[in-house]
């Protein structure tokens, strides 16, 4: 499974464009997005909704429905296969394989006529077709006891109702991971749950990451659950990349005017409760864009000056060769945390 | 959007003077569960379980937990939507426990809600103006003249213009809808609001500015709250005083700074250390208290005290006497045999980011 070079990302998306045909018009959910997700490493894919964060990756795992959705351009190199190229049967074969998935909702994503061992007994069988049922319910068990689903033993003969909530999301964890998946994908796992079970899911996820060593893309609106669980941010808006690099830099010294002002937004759990300076406006419409830069009607930086209304501005270094930003005027923007900054490394 | 509704305001010192608007005692919400052909009565959900508190005037009283505390149903209740099981309200010095729906219409000029679904809360087939009148409308206090005056002036206080007043709720956004929302409410000029997860249903960069916008109107109108939320930031945010609830009861009153800094039940203590926080420089850096299993079903609480299920604090005491809510010395009411303060947020010693400690 480590056909990867050294140092090389595992998946590198680039150019992603994915259109939505509807009646009224077409859909732009994510426009040219590029970025790269090295091995072990864990990405958070940020935005509010409408943002393109979820299509951006399920329309690489082909988990779009097409039509109305297409994919119109762009390459996903996942160890050296694109992604956006290969058959529909190898596709299958990747995903609950090498790259494995967590939905916010897992009620919809099990089967509820099955138990939860025979679901899990499937994934793993369906992709080991050698592994032998008595061995296949051994690991089942052990994967039950690792994602912490108390008295294993039992609960593996239990249908999904008899779960709760976070029980059933740490089942799904222990299907995601049942074959030692080199790529997780994670879509928002937490949403739908309690401040309390979401803690007991952060840790679940935490070791099955730890168990596989897989990289993880966590998609989420979350930016505590960002800065909790991720080395590195993409953060999206109107179906494109505005800002991506380490999450130290990202929150110590945002690039870019949506980043900045996602996190004037949020109201603080500690520290001084200060002023709440939210985004003007709302949204766009994904149908009708704005030109050149398509946050420049909300933004405070732009002061409608015409590049940002006629250009769109490229993703480019700022500061670090790794810290991107989409922001014709980046440099007039000022560190929000200096202090932190200087603390970089790693906690 | 007009900006003149979204100025934010800097969030004033708690007096705690205020006069008594609002106040609940012992108040109580059952509701059966049916089954069987004849739908005979088999038990029921403890939604609400005897909950006392009091609202001052001008203050915005916090009302938090996890889904299924009963929250929203203890919001509900005060407003009379629902009829109480048991217990009392008491609305402007008078018991409106046993109001007619008559007599309510009275009571609710003085008291309104606002609620979470932007979506399902505001009647697709009539135009904002229509939605905005309706209370007006209800109450004879609509005439002609100044009635679309109000209107009017009622749509510029939520920060949208007039013109929007001919168009119908599908045609604006969730943040938008929940304007018209804010509107209708404070169409009779009420001292008293209740705000159920008012914003929850937003995204960020919008539910700022509605935020802003509540806390806005609260200081221009006069406004008292109670804001029922889950978000523990929203809450402190907006706050003076935050009742934490857990399986229909509240465990834990007091002022934001308490409840937040120094909390002393375990159950708001854990709730705290959860919550992930947005500085990725102090990962690690907190003593996370990660509560093991799921809340009770509330059709079958647990004995004694409630959280003693998942607290790693139980005793003997906690399942065989119920812990009152009254004050244990430190300054606000807390319902736990073993109440201690506790920093759920402070770093950690040293804070060199060693691994979480788990209970």
């Amino acid at each position: 499974m480590t056909e990867v070079p050294a140092n090389g990302p595992l998946l590198s998306i680039r150019d992603l464009t994915v259109e939505f045909g509807t009646e009224d018009g077409v859909v732009h959910a994510v426009t040219e997005v590029g970025y790269d997700v090295f091995p072990g490493e864990t990405v958070g894919v940020v935005g509010e909704s409408g943002s393109g964060k979820s299509v951006s990756v399920m329309s690489l795992l082909g988990l779009i429905p097409q039509p109305p959705g297409r994919v119109t351009s762009g390459t996903a190199l996942f160890k050296g296969r694109d992604l956006l190229k290969i058959s529909k049967k190898e596709l299958r074969e990747l995903r609950g394989g090498e790259v494995a998935m967590i939905f916010q909702d897992p009620m919809t994503s099990l089967n509820p006529v099955l138990t939860i061992g025979d679901q899990l007994a499937e994934a793993i069988r369906t992709h080991n077709p050698d592994v032998k049922a008595d061995e296949a319910e051994q690991r089942v068990v052990a994967l039950l006891a690792l994602v912490g689903v108390p008295n294993p033993d039992t609960r593996v003969n239990q249908y999904p109702h008899e779960f709760s909530g976070g029980m059933r999301q740490r089942a799904m964890i222990a299907m995601a991971i049942a074959n030692q998946p080199s790529l997780l994908i994670a879509d928002e796992p937490t949403t739908a749950l309690d401040v309390t079970i979401q803690a007991q899911i952060i840790e679940v996820l935490k070791a099955a990451q730890h168990e596989t060593g897989a990289a993880t893309i966590l998609i989420t609106h979350d930016l505590g659950l960002v800065a909790e669980l991720c080395d590195r941010v993409v953060v999206m808006y109107g179906g494109r990349v505005v800002e991506t690099g380490d999450i130290y830099t990202i929150f110590a010294n945002p690039r870019h005017p949506y980043t900045v002002g996602l996190m004037d937004s949020l109201p603080k759990l500690v520290g001084a409760d200060e002023m709440l300076r939210p985004i003007t406006g709302s949204p766009p419409s994904l149908m009708h864009l704005p030109p050149g830069c398509t946050f420049h009607p909300r933004c405070f930086l732009s002061g409608g000056r015409l590049p940002c209304r006629t250009e769109v501005p490229p993703l480019r270094p700022v500061g670090d060769a790794a810290h991107l930003t989409a922001c014709h005027f980046a440099e007039e923007l000022h560190d929000r945390h200096p202090e932190r900054a200087a603390a970089g490394g790693r906690a | 959007m007009s900006e003149t509704a979204t100025r934010a305001t800097t969030h004033r010192e708690y007096s705690g003077s205020g006069e008594e608007i609002l106040r609940i005692e012992g108040l109580v919400k059952h509701f059966p569960i049916r089954a069987g052909l004849l739908r005979k009565q088999v038990g029921q959900i403890h939604a609400v379980d005897g909950v006392d508190f009091t609202l001052r005037s001008g203050e915005t009283l916090g009302l938090v937990g996890e889904s299924g505390c009963g929250k929203s149903t203890l919001g509900r209740t005060v407003m009379k939507l629902l009829e109480p099981t048991g217990g009392k309200i008491f609305f402007d010095g008078k018991e409106i426990t046993g109001f007619s729906r008559r007599q309510m219409r009275e009571v609710r000029k003085g008291m309104q809600i606002v609620f979470q679904d932007p979506y399902a809360s505001l009647n697709p087939r009539m135009t904002v103006r229509e939605i905005v009148a309706e209370p007006l409308r209800i109450n004879d206090l609509y005439d002609r003249q100044s009635g679309r005056k109000r209107v009017e002036e009622l749509l510029r206080t939520v920060g949208l213009s007039p013109e929007h007043g001919n168009r119908f709720p599908h045609e604006f956004s969730g943040g938008q809808r929940q304007r018209i929302g804010i509107a209708r409410a404070l169409a009779l000029n009420p001292r008293v609001v209740i705000l159920d997860e008012p914003v929850s249903a937003l995204d960020v960069s919008i539910r700022a500015q509605v935020i802003n916008l509540l806390e806005a109107l609260q200081q221009d109108l006069g406004l008292t709250y109670l804001f029922v939320a889950h978000d523990l930031s929203v809450v402190r945010h907006v706050s003076d005083r935050v009742a934490v609830m857990y399986l229909g009861k509240i465990v834990e009153l007091g002022t934001r700074e308490q409840i937040y800094d120094s909390p002393t039940h375990p159950y708001p203590q854990a709730l705290l250390s959860a919550v992930p926080i947005e500085d990725p420089t102090e990962r690690g850096k907190r003593e996370r208290i990660v509560l093991t299993g799921d809340v009770p079903s509330p059709a079958n609480p647990p004995s004694g005290c409630r959280f003693r299920t998942r607290c790693w604090k139980a005793q003997e005491i906690c399942a065989t006497e119920e812990p009152a809510l009254i004050d244990r010395g430190h300054g606000r009411v807390s319902a736990c045999h073993f109440a201690e303060p506790l920093a759920p947020l402070a770093l950690k010693d040293g804070g060199n980011g060693s691994a979480p400690g788990s209970l």
